[in-house]
């Protein structure tokens, strides 16, 4: 199976196109991305994608941002075939979307300029969150139907009285003589030796790189750290308060189905303590989920299908951005009690965030500040696609047990608690 | 904990529910003019009840939308400190598909608050011993509202308080205990999971809430207040609280049907022959609930009622019933309160914590026609408890207003009502369920609900739910502290009703 890209290509809207841009985004929106112009479901592998607009703004120094369209698909590898599709597959959605923007070829471009401008306008994640690395988008869709298929089976057999480990003999027996079943008594296979081999390298690598750099980091980390406590000194309480009418905006694009789209974008800090900060705590972040968090759950959150995040206008902003279960408010709720201090990290040293202590307290433990500066934050997603728009994430993991729990031996015991997966 | 609650200033519909004044009615209104509107707020102000020691024949409580506190003359500036939610209100689309009034619960087609007319003012609720008492109290009510020219746009009559809600199962057992109440100490010293003690701020803004913290509420500068009639915010800001010692009201009108309920329960339990099981009907209906029709818990009895242990509210899920083969995942009573059951830390203090973030005080009240007769007094058949007499003697029509005017109070409408009707009683996916809302209270997705039973070797999956509870009405409300009604009274003094205002007694 392969592994999950997060693909990010962001452009200029071209001067005095934003409005234009907005209107067909909305327009875009209604129709959703599974339909034309874009119809992503022709295109191989891609499990999530979205559209949206940041508004022109001044940054920091009040130099002014040009509107920029952000579109973001996460879809297995490979990069070109995905590339290829959406120059050919869902050329008439990328020409009219980027075709707000400045330099596109336009649509009388051939299919190698957009690509070739396609890869220009990509920009990497510092960190990428897969939910499961190297789960694929048909190894999801089959799980999912052989738990269907199970379901009816058990829907429509007596099983009183008889033993966990004979119902599951049975069912076994079902999954091996129906043709469209039977790849499900092998195990998915893992992604490609390349890709593994690249990921053991790194997760060897980088340890040892710090470790040899030990001498350097260990006087430097006591100064790094109390500069960030007298910085943090200067925190202000965030006191701002989303409008109704941006709410509203956010919201009439939210809660259609168990999943939802989720971006904020916002300032980095500025200074080169916070900017280094920033880099040096994603990169650790881009560690964690490549080597620890890249089975089932983000540090304990398991409502997320992927997230990324990716820094824009040379580290001027930040755009986070993610597919999760659920609703925002529930969304926030688990960032507070779970991962208050993976957040604290990262967004401390963005613009607007609740005043944090020693990097990870603080912050999003404050709860109504933390929700107010999301809330304030958060860029409305016009255009979604989902693949698979009405399972959870859990219920891709329980489908997944599901197929491992018919191969092999099981102990009674073991057969009862894997027939409770259904 | 040491919150001393203001309980002179807080209105006592927080403090109780009134157990001993079983007989109410809900007016809502509307008042045309902003002068009518204050002359009303001047007439209820001495007649609301604090929280504070009661011992007359009835209560009264006053509630306001977002409509009710501007046409009372609330500058925007002021109602800008409101949750979105309460200025929003409940009924425009995209609210209404978070909250699943979709389909029959469309807010188009409410008898009340909902898109058909403007948004209502207020809700004014009478509490009282007897219908005697009430029928005077609302009589004079009603002659203030008439003098006044205020709209009664529904006086929402509520059948006279007993144990069990129109489905027929005993309600209102697990409640949340207030911190800083009296009765608080007794359910700290138990320690019991169903007794847990929640922070007042959870209930009362002004008070520190779950997290420690001070849920966000109007607060106004010092000079709007200049007869310091507020209370001052607790944080120490120097601002005028206008929140404090109040909370969020949800009222929603929930239509039961009543007979559906019972007859799909009894359709989908009949034995092979056709013929009825009157017990598998009852486990099945108490297997969506939760609880059977007598209050007692499924994960303490499993397999049979025990009256015994009908107020029974002393049990968490994790440890005693993880897959839920006593009380299903999906059952009602373990949606709306998980319990011990949340991640990320099922089954510890922790899971409990973050629970508490999530709790609503129930205030509501059943309607319906006539006299109920309690179900449990019938010549009960084993486990059923009577319905089936009940529903043969074809007093409870479908359709002919059977429910709950469901009230509830919370600090904060988006972390405790909206997230517990959201992400915990119609989502799908709930505790890794797929297709399953709630069984007796959900929405129903375009799609189908199911109603999963685990069981051993197998569990049971029940299609096709039909929807048996649907919304009537609703509106968001601000419970105003009693200090906060008087700061609204006196606003703006000038524009006062002079004629009006002379004729009110008080």
């Amino acid at each position: 199976m392969p592994h999950q890209l997060g693909v990010t290509i962001q452009a200029p809207v071209a001067a005095g196109r934003a409005a234009e841009l907005r209107a067909w985004l909305a327009e875009i929106g209604r129709k959703g991305l599974a339909e034309g112009p874009f119809d992503l479901t022709r295109c191989h592998g891609v499990h999530f994608a979205k559209l949206y607009l940041l508004d022109e703004m001044p940054d920091l120094d009040g130099r002014p941002i040009p509107a920029t369209l952000v579109f973001m698909s996460e879809v297995d590898a490979p990069l070109h075939r995905h590339l290829a599709e959406l120059a050919d597959l869902a050329a008439e959605g990328i020409d009219q979307a980027f075709g707000h923007c400045t330099g596109y070829p336009g649509p009388g471009a051939g299919r190698r300029a957009r690509i070739a401008w396609l890869r220009r306008h990509m920009i990497p994640a510092s960190a990428f969150y897969v939910n499961t690395v190297g789960r694929g988008l048909e190894q999801i869709r089959q799980e999912a139907r052989l738990r269907e298929a199970l379901e009816d089976y058990l829907d429509q057999g007596d099983w009183a009285g008889r033993a966990a480990a004979e119902i599951r003999r049975d069912l076994r027996a079902y999954v091996s003589r129906c043709p469209g079943l039977a790849w499900a008594m092998k195990p998915p296979p893992p992604p490609p030796l390349r890709f593994r081999a690249g990921e053991t390298v790194h997760m060897v690598a980088v340890p040892l790189a710090l470790t040899l750099l030990l001498p350097v980091l260990l006087p430097v980390l006591p100064v790094w750290a109390v500069l960030l406590r007298l910085d943090e000194r200067h925190d202000q309480p965030f006191t701002g308060q989303p409008t109704l009418r941006h709410l509203d905006e956010v919201a009439s694009h939210e809660d259609f189905g168990t999943q939802n789209p989720f971006a904020v974008v916002g300032f980095v800090r500025p200074g080169r303590l916070r900017q280094l900060t920033f880099r040096a705590v994603l990169f650790l972040t881009d560690y964690g989920v490549r080597h620890i968090f890249n089975h089932d759950s983000l540090a304990g959150i398991k409502t997320i299908h992927f997230a990324r995040w990716v820094p824009l206008d040379g580290w001027r902003r930040m755009t986070f951005a993610s597919n999760y279960d659920g609703a925002v408010e529930a969304y926030n709720d688990d960032f507070i009690n779970i991962v208050w201090w993976g957040l604290n990290a990262t967004f401390s040293n963005g613009m607007d965030y609740p005043p944090t202590r020693w990097l990870f307290f603080g912050g999003a433990k404050l709860e109504e500040q933390f929700k107010n500066t999301i809330r304030c934050h958060q860029v409305a997603v016009p255009a979604w696609y989902a693949a698979y728009p009405e399972l959870s994430a859990d219920n891709i993991e329980n489908n997944a047990q599901i197929r491992a729990g018919l191969r092999g031996d099981m102990s009674p015991a073991q057969a009862e608690r894997w027939l409770s997966l259904l | 904990m040491a919150i001393k609650l203001d309980l002179d200033d807080i209105q006592g519909l927080i403090a109780r529910g009134y157990s001993g004044l079983p007989h109410a009615r809900f007016t809502i209104f509307t008042a045309q003019d902003p002068a009518a509107a204050r002359a009303l707020l001047s007439w209820l102000l001495p007649r609301v009840t604090p929280a504070g020691r009661f011992t007359g024949d009835s209560a009264l409580h006053v509630a306001y939308t977002a409509a009710g506190l501007r046409r009372l003359g609330l500058p925007a500036s002021a109602l800008d400190g409101f949750t979105p939610q309460f200025r929003s209100g409940m009924t425009g689309p995209d609210r209404s598909r978070f909250l699943g009034d979709t389909g029959e619960s469309d807010p188009r087609s409410w008898d009340w608050g909902g898109l058909r007319e403007p948004p209502v003012d207020g809700l004014i609720l009478w509490y009282a011993t007897t219908a005697e008492v009430l029928d005077a109290r609302q009589a004079e009510l009603a002659a203030r509202l008439d003098a006044a020219g205020i709209r009664q746009v529904t006086v929402l009559d509520t059948l006279e308080l007993g144990n069990n809600e129109p489905f027929g199962f005993h309600d209102g057992i697990s409640q949340p205990v207030i911190g800083g109440l009296p009765k608080a100490k007794g359910a700290a010293a138990a320690g019991t999971p169903g007794g847990r003690v929640v922070p007042a701020g959870e209930f009362v803004l002004g008070y520190p809430n779950a997290y420690g913290q001070l849920t966000d509420r109007p607060l106004l500068p010092a000079a709007d207040d200049p007869r310091r009639l507020l209370p001052p915010d607790p944080a120490g800001s120097g601002a005028a609280d206008l929140g404090r010692n109040g909370c969020y009201l949800v009222m929603r009108q929930l239509e039961q049907d009543v007979d559906g309920f019972w007859r799909y329960a009894g359709q989908a339990t009949r034995r092979r022959d056709g013929s009825d099981d009157a017990d598998a009907r009852t486990r099945l209906a108490a297997k969506m609930v939760g609880r059977w029709p007598s209050g007692a818990p499924l994960v303490k009895t499993p397999d049979q009622d025990d009256p015994g242990l009908g107020n029974d509210n002393d049990f968490g899920y994790y440890h005693t019933d993880p897959l839920g083969l006593a009380c299903p995942l999906g059952a009602h009573i373990r949606r709306v309160n998980p319990r011990d059951s949340l991640d990320p830390q099922p089954g510890t203090g922790a899971s409990l914590a973050v629970n508490d973030g999530h709790r609503l005080l129930r205030r509501g009240r059943s309607y319906g026609p006539g006299n109920r007769a309690p179900t449990a007094a019938g010549p009960a058949e084993a486990g059923n408890n009577g319905h089936t007499e009940r529903l043969a003697r074809d007093d409870v029509a479908p359709g002919s207003g059977t429910g709950l005017h469901f009230i509830c109070l919370v600090a904060s409408l988006s972390r405790q009502f909206e997230f517990v009707q959201h992400t915990w009683m119609n989502n799908p996916t709930f505790h890794g369920l797929y297709d399953d809302t709630d069984p007796l209270t959900g929405s129903r997705h375009p799609r189908g609900a199911t109603f999963t039973v685990p069981a051993r070797p197998v569990r049971r999956r029940y299609h096709d739910l039909p929807r048996f509870v649907r919304t009537r009405g609703g509106a968001y409300f601000f419970l105003p502290g009693i200090s906060a009604l008087r700061y609204l009274d006196q606003l703006p003094a000038d524009a006062r009703s002079a004629s009006f205002s002379s004729s009110v007694t008080r």
